[in-house]
């Protein structure tokens, strides 16, 4: 077998004593990087680029590499414990870590995100090692059309993101939508709703609604309890913080379904993470067995996402390394550290790098445990956080939302806009509005927008390109289905109620 | 050897270092050089290899220190500098950018006239690229095929204001032909599209566009350069190509706060004419397919101002609305 010598010889370079510190070095900054919200993984290799210039470029790329999917293991920690995400993809995590720990169970949540990156990280790997070149050509397959319809499916979730009232959901995304609109327009150079003001021409970023929605809103409502609320239950006792038995294996679906989504939207360079973690939640809950338990505190909501979210780097190192095409942030600057250290990315990478490529394989599957070993004795450690009175949790919440944001962008517009986003989400909260579908209009708008511009100048103004091509055309009738499913439930309902009435 | 002695001459060796005598400002504190993208933007990876080529070479007496202040098309990093007037421990990267944005965008507050020049570092070439596969074997093949059905050959590219549309912009004006143009705001997506065939055409950097060559992947049909490039010795520039059009080059360099002394200009002026000369630096250039573009600070200012005018007529050609 050509990928049995070949992962072999990986694993050589691998377990050289220098690179298993250089690949330890990456996943520890990475975990740490990805626990802290608002330094993201691109900002921190990009500050470590210069130091790697000394270094052998495989070993570098092992490091580099570490921090990236290390901070994908880490993002989840703030999302369970404090509805801070830590970053973008976290988003999803939020919805039912939050739930958990709230429960007592927020060292379940934190192994099952754990495990749920272990399994689906190396599952990712796996499939970059083995189907890496044929899925490229299928990533190009993708273009705009396939983008729109992606999206329209990824917004189709709606309904599944619906709590009480699909009318108030579908508002809410409506208004996420409108707020993906802002700044400045691709296609004419227009600026929209920026109010003359320069800091709007970005539009607004998704981490500041996210964090102002999830998290501050959260400190709002307990500002609330006049009285001393009482502080969340932590269990005693290591074995009550780990996941059981039963929460596992309800997460057996999820932890399949986040590494299969994951790699898959991972591999098209026009998606991304976010995208990913919040398909494959909203598949976990078509197929589960009681959606409406969904955003309450269950184990695949925590398992499905977070799966998604690690398997996404797999993926996205497809296009990465086989030709040479970055598909986020953090790629894009990968990307660039190639060309510094004076390899040529692109389709002959592989084929005249074997052992940077083979050893970058080899080592995450090294990282991917090493991750495993180094959070999971860290869960019993942040879980003791919650035990904080509220009187000190909910002031470190708010700390650690603020300083996210500043890091960011380091401007303090970013933060009033921080604190207007929180009272919005308050209020959505006290209206009974919920939060996901704004966020998952605000991610998807600004993409499905472009895309369906993209795919109409393609077509000089003809819809048809959307259905006349059959990926795109497949993906919208699915989410046609997804829409209209409910109404099935509805109809189904009534039915069941006449016949029991005439009956 | 006394101890007096050896101080003088080490203070002797670090006037000489220092440069000419005329050279009297010496930053005292790191340098923050700003960036308008985030990690990973064309102008960040020269930002941070610069900070580590002046480190290696010695070349200044303290740490540089890249500033990522992305956001507002560069407009978030103008105002930042321009903002900072008579600071003497701030650089900037600025392109082509810097000089358009400002033409087209009300919310702009401040135009490089708001700061002070001090180098030219590089000029970027690009080279017109299209499918291996496709029917095009030379720029003119294109533009006929563009000419017979007009508005149906697509091009992908980066935004309305980018060197990819203006070099659009002005092809077709001088030829008649007409072609789309699909914006894409990642340099992966623009080239996913045309591998994938769902474009027919991109203005790409040489150095992007190399190994899909290599590969086989890519073919190049024409230069967006003054002569032709070493990688590709028998495909034509455009004006070979019969093409008269302004050379449209994406241009990176150096500027400042203004309201500094001439000799802080000076200084750095003089730091970065030391960096360019240096073999890593020739090498950079080498590697990354740029032309060496060094102009010191009033050569500058002058391109600064034929650059904006040049640009402000393409873009009111093509339908752009120019504030100012």
């Amino acid at each position: 077998m050509d990928v049995l010598a070949n992962l072999g010889h990986g694993f050589i370079v691998a377990l050289e004593p220098l690179n298993l510190f250089w690949c330890f070095a990456g996943v520890f900054l990475g975990t740490v990087v990805g626990v802290m919200p608002g330094l993201g993984p691109a900002a921190t290799i990009a500050m470590l680029l210069p130091l790697t210039f000394k270094m052998p470029p495989t070993s570098a790329l092992i490091m580099l590499a570490g921090i990236y999917y290390g901070a994908k293991y880490g993002g989840s920690t703030t999302a369970i414990l404090l509805n801070v995400p830590g970053e973008s993809a976290s988003v999803v995590t939020c919805l039912d870590g939050y739930q958990m720990a709230r429960k007592g169970r927020a060292g379940a949540a934190l192994g099952i995100a754990a495990i749920a990156s272990f399994i689906a990280g190396t599952v990712g790997v796996v499939a970059l090692m083995l189907v890496a070149p044929p899925l490229a050509k299928f990533g190009l397959a993708f273009s705009s059309p396939e983008y729109f319809a992606l999206m329209v499916l990824g917004l189709a979730m709606v309904v599944l993101l619906a709590g009480e009232s699909l009318v108030k959901a579908l508002l809410a995304m409506l208004v996420g939508l409108w707020i993906a609109g802002m700044g400045i327009d691709l296609f004419s150079d227009a600026s929209r709703f920026t109010f003359g003001n320069s800091e709007m021409l970005d539009g607004v970023d998704f981490v500041i609604v996210a964090i102002g929605v999830f998290a501050l809103s959260e400190v709002f409502a307990n500002m609330e309890q006049r009285e001393e609320s009482t502080m969340l239950p932590v269990p005693k006792g290591l074995r009550n913080l780990l996941p059981t038995m039963a929460e596992l294996k309800a997460c057996r679906f999820a932890f399949l379904n986040g590494s299969v989504v994951g790699f898959i939207i991972g591999v098209l360079p026009g998606a991304g993470s976010t995208i990913a973690s919040f398909i494959s939640y909203g598949l976990e809950k078509a197929v589960s067995k009681h959606p409406e338990k969904f955003g309450t505190g269950v184990p695949e909501g925590v398992a499905a996402p977070e799966g998604a979210n690690n398997s996404e780097t797999g993926g996205a190192l497809v296009p990465l390394l086989t030709l040479g095409i970055p598909g986020s942030g953090t790629t894009a600057i990968l990307l660039a550290a190639f060309v510094l250290w004076g390899l040529k990315p692109g389709p002959l990478m592989i084929q005249d790098n074997p052992e940077l490529f083979w050893g970058l394989v080899a080592s995450m599957y090294v990282g991917n445990v090493m991750l495993l070993v180094l959070n999971l004795p860290l869960i019993p450690l942040f879980a003791q956080i919650l035990k904080l009175p509220s009187y000190l949790l909910y002031p470190i919440i708010l700390g650690i939302s603020l300083v996210g944001v500043y890091t960011v962008s380091s401007s303090l517009f970013d933060c009033y806009m921080l604190a207007a986003f929180g009272l919005l989400g308050y209020l959505m909260r006290r209206l009974d509005y919920p939060s996901a579908p704004l966020i998952l209009g605000l991610v998807l708008g600004d993409a499905m927008e472009r895309a369906l511009r993209q795919s109409l100048m393609m077509s000089q103004g003809d819809l048809g390109i959307l259905v006349s091509r059959p990926i795109s055309a497949t993906m919208l009738v699915l989410a046609v289905l997804l829409l209209i499913m409910p109404l099935f439930r509805k109809f189904n309902s009534w039915r069941v109620r006449a016949i029991e009435e005439n009956g | 050897m006394t101890l007096r002695t050896s101080i003088i001459m080490a203070a002797c060796a670090a006037a000489l270092a220092a440069g000419p005598a005329w050279a009297q400002f010496k930053p005292t504190k790191p340098v923050e050089i700003v960036v308008h993208t985030g990690p990973g933007g064309g102008a960040d990876v020269l930002a941070r290899f610069m900070t580590q080529l002046i480190e290696k070479e010695n070349l200044a007496p303290v740490r540089f220190q890249v500033n990522n202040r992305d956001g507002g098309g560069g407009l978030r990093a103008m105002a930042y500098v321009a903002e900072k007037k008579g600071d003497t421990h701030t650089i900037a990267i600025f392109t082509g950018n810097w000089l358009t944005n400002p033409l087209v965008r009300a919310e702009a507050k401040f135009t490089l006239k708001d700061m002070q020049p001090v180098a030219r570092l590089v000029l970027e070439p690009a080279v017109v690229a299209v499918k291996a596969d496709a029917p095009f074997k030379t720029m003119k093949d294109f533009i006929e095929a563009a000419k017979k059905t007009p508005g149906t050959l697509k091009q992908s590219g980066g935004s309305q204001t980018s060197r990819d549309n203006v070099v659009r912009q002005l092809l077709m004006k001088s030829t008649g032909a007409n072609w789309a143009y699909i914006s894409f705001p990642g340099g992966g997506e623009r080239i996913a599209a045309l591998l994938g065939g769902h474009v027919n055409m991109m203005v790409i950097e040489p150095q992007e566009a190399g190994e899909h060559i290599k590969a086989g992947n890519m073919r190049v049909i024409a230069q967006v350069a003054e002569k032709r490039l070493a990688p590709y010795p028998n495909v034509p520039t455009l004006k070979e190509a019969g093409y008269e059009i302004p050379n449209v080059p994406q241009v990176r360099g150096v500027v400042m706060p203004s309201g500094v002394a001439p000799d802080v200009v000076a200084y750095y002026e003089d730091l970065f004419q030391r960096m360019v000369k240096t073999p890593t630096w020739r090498k950079y250039l080498e590697d990354q397919q740029f032309e060496d573009g060094f102009q010191k600070s009033v050569e500058l200012g002058k391109f600064f101002d034929t650059f904006t005018n040049q640009m402000r007529e393409i873009l009111k050609e093509a339908g752009t609305p120019v504030v100012r």
